[in-house]
């Protein structure tokens, strides 16, 4: 396999930029406006038609837009959105949710505010308990967080590297906060951090509804039933999102980086009410206004290396070619280094590239209802709310359980969203006005089906999810109009994440920090000179935050020729 | 076989179903699954090997039975240099590399240009690990333009296939299934004449040739002197074992075990695997691997020919100037073999160790293979020392030698490379 080489043997010269980011994901965008907003000229490439990745609308009837995958911003780096500006010079109009987690008897439990309530607004009988957890969680979710907006430390370089010096601090730091949460916390943080959530929901909550919604929360898009260990770490990555340094009370103001959320810490999700095609066009506005370029519908085939073992641009599928000495990828590190040819990796690189763990946990369902539907014993305010179908974590962990057989699940974990009923939502058919979007995301599906995900298993999937929603909204069934199921193969197919992985890889011990994605590639550098990871594979890793987007280009600002 | 790990890699999925490997091995124990092998296993050469022992002295290579000494190793060593010798090669392992791909696989994997290796040629080669260590070194023969046989003495099947993963090639495990004989000394030309394979007299040294259908041989050894290796199917060596015996008559063919090997490989400065240098795979211990760079093999690793494995730690390296030991030839006073013996700068300060030493019989020196640490043996090399125990009856003593750093082989003669080769 011969290293293609960029040929300059047209008339006019290729175009030359200063960094070339491949996919218009929020990562590869919030990449793209770092490094431009640095004063280089980039250009992002998207094979798409639209930017946004996994966060775009889709039209699921005529006049009708509903969320193609993601629907609700979790955790958006707060960095990230001040950098930008989202929510700020760049407007984003965003409605902060209640979760709702339903119960099959109809006891169903509101959480907002880290504060666990019934939904007649009486007390739960466990709404100190849980606020003490959650209270717990989420300190421990911010120091966490720390390390997020940080490459991660390498020990290669050895104490009187001041690289190595410099990461080092970070972890110093943490250490330092750790020790000054007091004996018993510290304690409690080492103990709790690598466990298993289900142990520590139970041991402090019992199971139940309240214990179901943060077990789903903490396995969401993985291949991991609250049982299994990391999980602890995934739900404290989920609550978690660093404050942009020098503003320590951003978080008590109820306002972050422009981004409304409520007060006291809650970790609240945040629906965006324009949809989410508009927060992919906010970050977009963000890279061009900084001066990036951006062009759709038109891939890269392949990443051009020079003799020196450095990258050197980039081959479109039209055959043209970009030149450029830096290259960020939103794609995986296998998908990137095919890209680019294994003859430019390291034999090992390849092996652990071809062994990571991203099987598709994940399908998307949207529906279209003639009605506004009616659950069981909710007030109709509450139905737009985040609304969970995970009774107990128990629920949680025996949905998981087809998945690892690519069975097909029969009471899976959905977290759905109405976001027609939040006040000021746009994207509703003005004809029909009690027409409602159901979006469901739906946990555990077989990540590869023995026979792929054809018409047939998406019409099975369709089945099992209104079958479950009868349970808690009878006559659900009736009003579907139109329908689409989104599978883990259409994801991967779309938007380019390995095995249609919610969070590109899992976010498994294994596979985080200083391990993510790889042994040796947490710097976000690989393979060639000028080579960088700049997506979810990458470290902090997955939802929608921006920061290892901002993190790659912040290295290649720092190590590469960019 | 290796299976695509994703969806979009299914453009590539007929790329990798072609790097099939066929270990006959597995087939063969999956057909009597109730007698496993146990123990070590002969070659077809061990019926003749076993009627010429005297010693009896065998032990395991490859996991086949190879003799150490057959009858003396001073017989066998002379017989190396002044007649011609007969060593059963068939247990190393051997890959066979094929398709459009192979060149780029191989350079992939080693440290030098392959391409530089024109179709029947043979070339020393060393691969390393992502951090520059060595993994082994070996011989690869190019026996056409997409094909090569890679032959070392590490088990390497799983990262020869590795190495060929996304590439149009094809690796099949030969171990078991070619075998090679190992004809070295001065006569051995002279033997093959007789033999009817005089058209080996085209050869230069490295030239590789199949001689007659299914007969390859190749114009290299591990001893320095003028020798040829045949390589031909498992079960066509014993009748090639015999052909060569039968020539035997008038040039004092000999049989010879591993020991006399030994000595003439280090009187010809040849590092083994093991013994030199420890494979990486093989280390359990931090630090134990060692760069080529490290091993004096700097003008085998090509740093313009594109990315091998472990270009860039060997060019960090490199760069740093960061070799943190040296291999080296050396010369010790006395007459005592070194092997083992601990090297000192100035008598006092530890800077290294011998890893092969013996008495050669025929430069008439104690000679050895030596790792210092950085810079001694390359930029100190003056004040060496060398303290040798020596262990006569129970008694041991204590001889502090004197050290000197050698370029270029201890044992060289000019017939080793004579064209056409001559007939003693």
């Amino acid at each position: 396999m011969s290293s293609a080489t960029a040929k300059t043997d047209r008339n006019a010269p290729h175009e030359t930029f200063d960094a070339i980011v491949i996919g218009a994901g929020h990562n590869g965008l919030t990449a793209a406006a770092t490094l431009a907003r640095k004063g280089k000229r980039v250009c992002v490439i998207e094979r798409n038609e639209q930017v946004g990745g996994m966060m775009t609308d889709t039209l699921l009837a005529p006049g009708v837009m509903a969320p193609r995958m993601a629907h609700l911003l979790y955790n958006l780096n707060a960095t990230v959105a001040r950098e930008l500006g989202l929510g700020g010079r760049i407007p984003l109009r965003t409605a902060t949710l209640p979760t709702v987690a339903l119960s099959p008897e109809g006891a169903h439990v509101v959480i907002r505010g880290g504060q666990a309530e019934r939904v007649d607004g009486s007390a739960h009988q466990q709404a100190d308990v849980f606020a003490a957890l959650h209270r717990r969680l989420l300190r421990f979710a911010e120091l966490l967080a720390r390390l997020a907006n940080q490459t991660p430390p390498k020990l290669a370089g050895g104490l009187t590297n001041p690289d190595t010096l410099s990461e080092l601090s970070v972890l110093a730091r943490l250490g330092l906060d750790l020790k000054l949460m007091g004996r018993k916390e510290m304690q409690e943080f080492l103990r709790i951090t690598l466990s298993n959530v289900h142990d520590l929901l139970v041991d402090e909550l019992g199971d139940g509804p309240l214990a179901g919604a943060m077990a789903a929360d903490a396995v969401r898009g993985a291949f991991a039933g609250p049982r299994s260990p990391g999980t602890v770490f995934a739900l404290m990555y989920r609550l978690g999102s660093p404050k942009p340094p020098g503003t320590a009370s951003a978080r008590a103001t109820g306002r972050e980086g422009g981004i409304s959320r409520s007060g006291g810490g809650s970790a609240d999700p945040v629906l965006p009410l324009d949809g989410m095609g508009a927060v992919a066009e906010a970050f977009a506005r963000a890279a061009t206004d900084a001066g990036a370029e951006i062009r759709c519908g038109q891939g890269v085939a392949k990443v051009l290396t020079d003799t020196e073992d450095r990258v050197n641009g980039v081959a479109l599928e039209d055959g043209s070619t970009l030149l450029a000495t830096t290259i960020l990828s939103s794609a995986g590190p296998l998908q990137t280094m095919e890209m680019t040819g294994p003859a430019h990796f390291d034999i090992e690189a390849v092996r652990r590239f071809r062994n990571l763990r991203h099987k598709g946990t994940t399908a998307k369902v949207n529906l279209l209802l003639s009605d506004t539907p009616t659950f069981t014993d909710l007030p109709p305010e509450l139905a737009a709310g985040r609304l969970l179908i995970a009774p107990s974590s128990a629920y949680v962990e025996r949905a998981f359980n087809p998945a690892k057989y690519n069975e097909m699940p029969t009471a899976p974990v959905i977290e759905m969203v109405l976001p027609g009923l939040s006040q000021g939502s746009s994207g509703k058919d003005a004809a029909k006005p009690d027409q409602q979007v159901l979006s469901a995301i739906i946990n555990f599906v077989p990540p590869s089906p023995k026979k792929g995900w054809r018409a047939s298993e998406r019409r099975a999937l369709l089945k099992v999810l209104l079958s479950t929603l009868e349970a808690y909204a009878p006559g659900i069934s009736k009003l579907v109009t139109a329908s689409e199921v989104i599978a883990p193969d259409d994801i991967a197919a779309e938007t380019g994440a390995p095995g249609g992985h919610w969070h590109h890889l899992e976010m498994g011990l294994d596979q985080i920090l200083t391990l993510r994605p790889t042994n040796g590639t947490a710097h976000y550098a690989f393979g060639p000179q000028g080579l960088y990871l700049c997506a979810a594979s990458a470290h902090p890793g997955g939802d929608i935050t921006g920061a290892p987007g901002r993190n790659s280009a912040l290295q290649a600002l720092k190590t590469g020729s960019a | 076989m290796t299976k695509p790990a994703t969806r979009t890699n299914a453009a590539k999925t007929g790329a990798m179903a072609a790097t099939k490997t066929r270990a006959t091995g597995e087939k063969k124990a999956k057909a009597s699954a109730s007698q496993v092998p146990q123990g070590l296993l002969p070659t077809p050469i061990y019926p003749r090997l076993d009627a010429l022992s005297r010693t009896k002295a065998w032990m395991g290579w490859a996991g086949y039975i190879s003799p150490s000494v057959l009858d003396t190793v001073e017989f066998e060593y002379f017989a190396i240099r002044n007649q011609t010798t007969l060593f059963d090669i068939s247990p190393m392992h051997k890959y066979r590399l094929r398709g459009p791909d192979a060149e780029a696989v191989l350079n992939r994997l080693v440290t030098r240009d392959v391409s530089k290796i024109k179709p029947g040629r043979v070339g020393y080669a060393i691969w390393c690990d992502e951090d520059g260590m060595a993994i082994d070194d070996g011989t690869l023969f190019r026996l056409g333009k997409n094909d090569f046989r890679l032959c070392c003495q590490e088990r390497m099947l799983g990262w020869v296939q590795d190495a060929a993963w996304g590439f149009n090639v094809t690796v099949e495990d030969e171990s078991q299934t070619m075998a090679g004989l190992s004809l070295q000394g001065p006569t051995s030309f002279s033997l093959l004449n007789d033999a009817g394979l005089g058209k080996v007299a085209k050869l230069k040294p490295f030239d590789l040739a199949q001689i007659e259908p299914g007969l390859w041989v190749s114009r290299t050894g591990f001893t320095g002197d003028l020798g040829y290796e045949l390589w031909v199917d498992w079960d066509q060596v014993l009748d090639l074992w015999d052909r060569l015996w039968a020539a035997s008559t008038h040039w004092g063919l000999r049989a010879i075990g591993y020991e006399a090997l030994n000595i003439v490989r280090i009187e010809a400065g040849f590092i083994a695997a093991g013994v030199d240098f420890q494979p990486i795979h093989t280390t359990m211990r931090l630090g134990r691997g060692r760069t080529p760079l490290e091993l004096g093999f700097g003008r085998m690793v090509d740093f313009n020919k594109g990315h091998f494995n472990g270009r860039r730690a060997l060019l960090r390296q490199q760069q740093a100037g960061a070799l943190r030991s040296h291999l080296v030839k050396i010369e010790l006073g006395g007459f005592k073999p070194a092997d083992g013996a601990l090297l000192y700068h100035q008598k006092k300060k530890e800077v290294g160790h011998v890893t092969s030493g013996i008495w050669s019989p025929t430069v008439k020196r104690n000679v050895a293979l030596a790792e210092f640490k950085a810079p001694f043996g390359v930029g100190v090399t003056d004040d060496l020392w060398a303290e040798i125990y020596v262990h006569e009856e129970g008694q041991w003593s204590k001889r502090l030698v004197e050290v000197t750093v050698q370029d270029g082989p201890f044992f060289s003669n000019p017939r080793a490379r004579a064209n056409p080769p001559l007939a003693f």
